[in-house]
């Protein structure tokens, strides 16, 4: 089984005693993220999102199928993760590592759990016919902090995402083309996000926002937090490692309930951006033959 | 079928007849499997595990993959320069209402098995044990909330069995709100260690402490709930923490007593701790 190569004790040393001095590596504040970047492909539902050199990519997708029989009612939503050998030499095909079994629960509680996306509106025809909605989450390179870029990836890809228009006479069901007619949104409820917060010192009294890959793996221990705009917790996760005074967790809320807030201000604001990109004016300047000279 | 809990305003019990802070009936017991290294039995109210503990012991077994998760200190060349800790954890089909068929590989139980060997790994004087393995294997028998915190709980005990150095008890209890997660309203109770018709209809958190302090060492919160009432939860969570640890170390106080005063124990041996049941 591959592992990831430890960092040496003499850069163990280093990063610890910058940290006791209010020194971070690349010379950022201590509640600083690295440079987020978003962008959309040109499909709908393809979100790809940077966070300083961690890359992944999330893609949207959905079929009609049978929904499950004990949830007649309810679409199916359904969140995979994967690792590839790409972004970091200690994943494996096939095999999840703990980190993945833990990114893809936090996600899947985040997203899933707190109802973000009404699986109701995906319902076709009771009983028979539902959407099944698909996020595939890829890391394209890992340097840290992957829960909270793919996090930030998979919200944006579904709200970015458009499913096929249906329509309902008598017994027969219609899915157009987007030809036929516009795809429509998700009937998304809210935005949830995570911030994640890394501690480190004898009792865990240095707290980071954003860890790279070299600050996580020296960290004693972390907690991640997911919220909405609105104040609202979805999750928080602070899975073992060493114990840290209560207050410094109420704290970290704190934080990233102000952190949440720009994570969803800044997706709006790229959602709002490519809408404007793709809209070309309505279908007359659509079916125009006129090309640009 | 979710069970209404708004009559919990009218005389402020809840539907087992508690009052906000009171916990459920804790039974524990410790050694008892008498193969084992250290082993434990813990009731929460209805929610019933066992732990069984073997190791430190030498790791042979270590990679052997798929046995579960662990979490170990830092690792030198050749050999890790602390024990692994790696949990285990084993639910009955026959533990909760409706009997359903776990995969092995469930998400949540590896989450759970993550969650706890790691919080272990950290209390544990886990250096003085160079090259080994101490194996936590946790079996649920009965569920009835609090799942987690009663697994962390049986655990500490069990490792007080086996003679693992450790810095305190970890020790967790669950407290949840009495009101929904849209609802703004101030005057929401929190309420302390919760039973799974609570868990289903409240917002709700597992905290574990390390014993006397009020150090977090697990906080782990999966449903929605305003970012305001969490302060109110984690105090009150906290409290019922200390009780917990107050019934751990009596459980351990009084299997002490008698075995010293059955002769379990050689006269003259020393003991670390002073019994005085």
């Amino acid at each position: 089984m591959p592992r990831e190569a430890e960092p040496s004790l003499n850069e163990r040393a280093f990063v610890t005693q910058a940290l006791q001095e209010g020194q971070r590596l690349d010379g950022r504040a201590f509640d600083q993220f690295r440079k987020l970047d978003l962008r959309f492909g040109d499909q709908y539902g393809v979100a790809d999102v940077t966070l300083g050199k961690t890359r992944v990519l999330a893609k949207v997708s959905a079929e009609v199928t049978t929904p499950y029989i004990d949830r007649p009612f309810d679409g199916i939503f359904t969140i995979t993760t994967e690792l590839s050998p790409m972004a970091s030499p200690a994943f494996e095909v096939n095999r999840p590592t703990e980190t993945e079994v833990l990114l893809s629960r936090l996600i899947e509680k985040t997203v899933r759990r707190s109802n973000a996306l009404d699986l109701e509106s995906l319902c076709l025809i009771a009983g028979q016919k539902v959407w099944s909605v698909r996020v595939d989450l890829h890391v394209v390179s890992h340097d840290g902090n992957l829960i909270d870029a793919s996090c930030l990836a998979v919200v944006a890809a579904l709200r970015h995402f458009r499913k096929p228009d249906t329509s309902i006479e008598g017994d027969t069901l219609t899915i157009y083309t987007p030809a036929e007619r516009e795809p429509v949104p998700l009937s998304w409820l809210h935005s949830p996000f995570c911030v994640t917060f890394s501690f480190y010192g004898e009792n865990g009294e240095i707290m980071l926002a954003d860890a790279s890959l070299l600050e996580e793996q020296l960290r004693v221990s972390s907690c991640t937090i997911s919220l909405n705009k609105h104040g609202e917790i979805c999750q928080v996760a602070k899975l073992g490692g060493t114990a840290v005074e209560a207050i410094s967790l109420i704290q970290c809320a704190s934080a990233a309930v102000t952190k949440v807030k720009e994570f969803s201000t800044f997706v709006d604001q790229k959602l709002a951006d490519d809408s404007r990109r793709r809209d070309k004016g309505g279908l007359l300047a659509e079916l125009s033959a006129e090309n640009e000279r | 079928m979710p069970l209404d809990t708004s009559t919990y305003d009218l005389a402020l019990l809840r539907v087992d007849g508690r009052r906000w802070n009171e916990l459920r009936r804790l039974h524990g017991q410790i050694r008892t499997q008498a193969a084992a290294d250290g082993s434990s039995y813990l009731e929460m109210g209805n929610t019933k595990v066992m732990c069984v503990i073997a190791g430190p012991s030498e790791d042979a077994g270590r990679r052997r993959a798929g046995m579960g998760v662990s979490a170990s200190g830092s690792t030198a060349p050749g050999g890790s320069a602390a024990a692994d800790v790696v949990v285990s954890i084993v639910v009955g089909g026959f533990s909760s209402v409706d009997r359903k068929r776990r995969a092995r590989g469930d998400k949540r139980i590896q989450e759970l098995q993550a969650t706890i060997a790691k919080a272990l790994a950290s209390n544990l004087h886990v250096h003085l044990y160079p090259r080994s393995t101490i194996s936590i294997s946790l079996h649920v028998l009965s569920q009835d909330g609090s799942l987690l915190a009663a697994l962390i709980n049986a655990a500490t005990l069990a490792l007080v069995d086996a003679g693992v150095p450790m810095t305190d008890y970890l020790v967790a209890c669950t407290a949840g709100s009495t009101s929904t997660h849209s609802a703004g309203d101030e005057g929401a109770d929190p309420l302390v260690d919760l039973n799974t018709q609570e868990e289903q209809e409240l917002p709700f958190l597992t905290l574990a402490t390390l014993g006397a302090t009020d150090k977090v060492a697990v906080l782990v919160c999966e449903t929605r709930v305003q970012v305001s009432r969490l302060e109110g939860m984690m105090a009150s969570a906290a409290d019922a923490c200390k009780g917990v640890r107050k019934f751990l170390d009596q459980v351990v106080r009084e299997k002490g007593h008698k075995m010293v005063t059955e002769g379990a124990i050689e006269k003259g041996a020393s003991m670390a701790m002073d019994i005085d049941v």
